[in-house]
């Protein structure tokens, strides 16, 4: 279309041209990478398939991947962290985390108080959007996004995490090939 | 020796029914043409799994890997799939018409097979004195197919499509056709074995004459298969899938199997006109020392390994080059292939009757005999191939300058470059005069 | 759906019959779920409309229900390609609006991470727009190159794609550890990876054939449009948010804008390609002076800008994205509106296409880099 303004061409531009450097650059360059592939070299990068084989070879998840939910619990008394102080329920923009506290009657020297503990913990991964608000609102490090990446069930209600699932960990195949 | 056991046996046994007459006539054709049938859809499969496996290497990944080791079962997985498809046929498609297309695509893909010749001997099924233009003739029903599927499938994409295939088949039939001539010139036979004959009695491969003529008919070639750079009936990026958008299941497959093996033909007639066919220096040492089975099957390896050069070619360009427009495909074909056929025709007509002009002149001697074809000495095959690889550059430079004000591939259009200004900082819009 | 209304513009050639032809909203090369409806003679486009709001998802709405630290991961799902540039021209709306001072790290973070987005939306769109032209080897190795900066953003922000990338007052987290490695590693290789992508396009004669002359607009009528980004300076304005009006660090860094000169599909596809190139120069410097310190301002317990209406915007990868912001002195902004490149910019697509085939609307839909997730909103 000669719409546009080309600037002259010199001759070795023609010459290029006329002798299809420019094609067989190209194709030399697949070609390149063909034998790359073949020989797993590359001069770039140093290797030549970039394949990730996943369910045979997992991938290493980044330490600060936002994945699947978790309530952390005390490692040595096994008592959850969660004070059900509701921070991450306000923090969250989608609205998907339900706290579901109770009062408790404890002892403190002596007294007895009224303790808020935590009875239900409702986390519906299918509206999360992994943004990590919560995890950064929680004020005793309870709930932190996970590098667990595999999410999919078979239901909508499999999405609907409880406080079971939250602290056990859901329990999911993993292929190995 | 050993090979042939089991034949000789099996027509021993086949003479207890039948006469020998009908047995060479009928019997062994129609196992012929079994065993092709089976071998070609193997290879049509395998080719669609070795295409996934360049253009995967090509592109830094692994491609087909689950489906058994290295993912070797995989064309045969992919054909239980589709088996398995549910084969849909739009509201408002002409039935009828959208059944048959796909097996018209087919036939015409695989009857082509019937005359090319795999190997000397029993390696051919009928060794027709047409055999190039019935390739020709077949190969170009199959444009009907394309047509008929994207008019039967009453969708737009469809259609267009099948407008697309209609005028670029045909258009790069001719340059096709013509780009053989030159070939046959020096063959003076149009019979496939023949060519290869003429090849191998003059122990010279007919792309030394006629390099203009092998890449003229690969580009067209290409073409006429409808593969990249010149997909574009089925463009997917613009038309979908083009004819085969509403095709679903086996009969996409259907038309899927046609391509590669349209694809298939094409790398074969190539390898036969223009590298000789099953013709390898030195393999014929095999029959004169009496192995005559070994030395058909040694051929028809060398064949195959003929055909997988060029098929790899094909891949080759499909995974590296961008797609044509419809335009410009249309501008290559009937500005640059055809008039580029007609002058190597010219310039092989030049050259045959320079070279025997020449013989006898100041006691040089380029012509061995006039018997089979166009045998000739060593001057004159120089001479023949100095003239053909000269021709090359004679036709691209006359064409380039008659395509010069082409709108498109003239050697004017050329790589431009961009200006890099370093914008003051924190200084609102800048008009377009000040730069 | 609104009914889409073609004027025939052109005579057709020889009364031949038209054809209405629906690109979209399920087409391959639409990216997304754009509906274009053209009109047809033969395969010329005589005229074409354009539908959009299928990917419409209210966003501007729920801003003004979610709290001003809440908005920022929903502003990633609006150009989902350039999740890192869309969150900061919001945390600096608000940032500027209640005059936070934000250290000095933070900023260069910032400019290091949104020239990385940069990158990876451009190679993007250069697998794409090689894809839509048929060059599909190009796809997947633009997208080999991408993966590397997608797993700095995962080291670094913890997600690949919509990540979140930035907090009001500064960042969610210091740089890792290994940062300024794969920082370097990447800005190593990556001008090799353009060499290699130059080879097979810039010069190679399918590709010119099938860009220059294609989708041409001058200069005046690409002001009159508001185009903005790669797309303006192709047609050869010289107008960059990170020149005129610098935010995060870039006034401190160095780099060159590339102009076009006719305008057409082959002068933004290397305004692009140059882009990226700067980009890595910006990269490098702000690395070399990244300076020490905090990530974060202080934060008051609750966001809350004052009374008041504010316009900010920053030079996002496909164009000026900008986000005006009326705030009524609650947590929740009364009224929060973007203006999105894509969405301006797709209002080229009448002008450039009409005389071209259907094979240059593909074209030209790449060469504008649109997402729909910015066009519907």
């Amino acid at each position: 279309m000669p719409l546009v303004k080309t600037p002259k061409p010199t001759w070795s531009q023609k010459l290029k041209r006329f002798f299809m450097i420019d094609l067989i650059k190209g194709l030399g360059l697949t070609l390149k990478y063909n034998i790359g592939a073949i020989t797993d070299k590359d001069s770039v990068a140093g290797k030549g398939i970039y394949t990730e084989q996943y369910p045979k070879v997992r991938p290493d998840v980044a330490p600060r991947f936002h994945g699947a939910p978790r309530l952390n619990m005390d490692p040595e008394t096994h008592d959850t962290l969660c004070i059900a102080c509701n921070l991450c329920a306000i923090a969250c923009p989608e609205d998907c985390i339900d706290v579901i506290a109770m009062d408790v009657e404890i002892i403190v020297a002596g007294k007895p108080r009224r303790k808020k503990v935590l009875d239900e913990f409702i986390f519906d991964t299918s509206r999360c959007m992994f943004c990590a608000l919560c995890q950064e609102a929680c004020p005793t490090a309870c709930l932190e996004l996970t590098q667990e990446f595999e999410l999919a069930t078979y239901s909508r209600a499999g999405f609907v995490w409880n406080r079971e699932m939250l602290e056990q960990g859901r329990e999911t195949v993993k292929y190995t090939s | 020796m050993l090979l042939l056991g089991p034949v000789n046996v099996l027509n021993d046994l086949l003479l207890r029914f039948f006469s020998q007459e009908t047995i060479n006539f009928f019997i062994w054709p129609l196992i012929q043409i079994g065993l092709v049938v089976t071998l070609v859809a193997l290879w049509v499969a395998y080719a669609t799994y070795l295409e996934r496996k360049i253009s995967a290497f090509m592109q830094a990944r692994l491609g087909p890997m689950r489906v058994g080791p290295w993912g070797l079962l995989q064309p045969i997985a992919d054909g239980l799939k589709l088996l398995t498809k549910e084969d849909f046929i739009p509201e408002k498609a002409d039935r009828w018409i959208f059944f048959f297309a796909p097996y018209i695509a087919v036939a015409s893909a695989f009857i082509v097979f019937s005359v090319v010749p795999f190997g000397p001997d029993w390696a051919v099924i009928a060794d027709v004195n047409i055999g190039l233009l019935l390739v020709l003739a077949v190969s170009s029903v199959g444009v009907l197919a394309l047509i008929l599927a994207g008019w039967s499938s009453n969708s737009k994409y469809a259609l267009l499509g099948g407008l697309r295939s209609s005028a670029q088949m045909v258009s790069y039939e001719v340059a096709m056709g013509l780009s053989l001539i030159g070939a046959l010139m020096f063959a003076r036979t149009l019979s496939l074995s023949g060519i290869v004959g003429a090849q191998g009695s003059d122990s010279i491969w007919f792309i030394l004459y006629q390099p203009a003529g092998f890449m003229l008919f690969l580009i067209s070639g290409i073409a006429e298969n409808n593969r990249a750079p010149f997909d574009l009936p089925e463009a997917e990026s613009e038309l979908v899938a083009g004819f085969h958008t509403e095709y679903s299941g086996m009969r996409w497959s259907l038309f899927f199997m046609a391509e590669y093996a349209a694809m298939v033909v094409v790398s074969a007639v190539a390898a036969t006109v223009y590298l000789g066919g099953w013709y390898f220096p030195f393999v014929y040492r095999l029959e004169t020392a009496g192995y005559h089975n070994l030395y058909v099957i040694v051929s028809l390896l060398v064949f195959l390994v003929k055909v997988s050069i060029i098929l790899y070619i094909y891949f080759w360009l499909r995974w590296t080059l961008p797609r044509f427009r419809y335009d410009q495909l249309m501008d290559i074909g009937w500005k640059w292939l055809i008039p580029s056929a007609l002058i190597n025709i010219a310039l092989s007509a030049i050259a045959i009757f320079l070279v025997q002009a020449l013989n006898g002149y100041r006691g040089m001697r380029t012509i061995e005999s006039l018997d089979r074809g166009l045998n000739l000495t060593a001057t004159g095959k120089g001479i023949m191939i100095v003239i053909g690889f000269a021709g090359v550059f004679i036709i691209a430079a006359l064409l380039a300058r008659i395509n010069w004000r082409s709108r498109d591939f003239n050697l004017k259009t050329q790589r431009r470059n961009i200006r890099l200004v370093n914008l003051p900082k924190g200084k609102p819009a800048v008009s377009v005069s000040e730069v | 759906m609104h009914q889409v209304e073609i004027a025939t513009t052109q005579e057709t050639l020889l009364d031949s019959p038209e054809m209405v032809l629906n690109m979209g909203p399920q087409h391959p090369s639409t990216h997304g779920v754009l509906r274009v409806v053209l009109r047809l003679d033969g395969e010329t486009v005589i005229d074409l409309d354009c539908d959009i709001g299928y990917l419409h998802r209210g966003m501007e709405k729920i801003a003004e229900n979610r709290m001003y630290t809440m908005i920022a991961p929903y502003w990633d799902r609006l150009d989902y390609i350039a999740a890192v540039s869309n969150g900061l021209v919001w945390v600096e709306t608000v940032e500027q609006m209640m005059g936070l001072a934000v250290p000095p790290r933070a900023h260069y973070l910032r400019t290091i991470l949104t020239e990385f987005n940069r990158i990876a939306s451009h190679l993007l769109w250069l697998a794409t727009h090689a894809l839509d032209i048929g060059a599909i080897t190009v796809l997947l190795w633009a997208l080999r190159e991408r993966e590397e900066i997608l797993k700095i953003f995962e080291r670094q922000f913890g997600a690949r794609l919509t990540c979140h990338a930035w907090r009001v007052g500064g960042m969610p987290n210091d740089a890792y550890d290994d940062f300024e490695k794969d920082v370097r590693q990447f800005a190593n290789n990556f001008p090799k990876r353009l060499d290699e992508y130059e080879t097979v396009l810039s010069e190679n004669r399918i590709w010119l054939s099938r860009t220059v002359g294609i989708g041409v607009i001058s200069a005046a009528d690409a002001i009159a449009i508001g185009l903005s980004g790669p797309s303006l300076r192709g047609s050869g304005v010289p107008w960059d948010v990170r020149k005129s009006r610098p935010y995060a660090a870039y006034a401190d860094v160095d780099f060159d804008v590339p102009l076009g000169e006719n305008g057409d599909t082959y002068d933004r596809y290397l305004v692009r390609l140059e882009e990226m190139r700067q980009s890595r120069r910006i990269i490098l410097q702000a690395l070399e002076n990244l300076p020490d310190g905090p990530v974060n301002a202080k934060l008051p317990k609750v966001v809350k800008p004052p009374v008041g209406d504010y316009y900010h915007s920053i030079e996002g990868p496909k164009g000026e994205i900008g986000c005006y912001l009326v705030s009524d002195g609650t947590a929740q902004p009364y009224r929060v509106r973007v203006r999105p490149p894509s969405f301006i910019n797709l209002q080229a697509l009448k002008q450039m296409c009409v005389g071209h085939l259907v094979a240059d609307v593909v074209a030209i839909i790449g060469t504008l880099d649109i997402v729909l997730g910015e066009i519907d909103r």
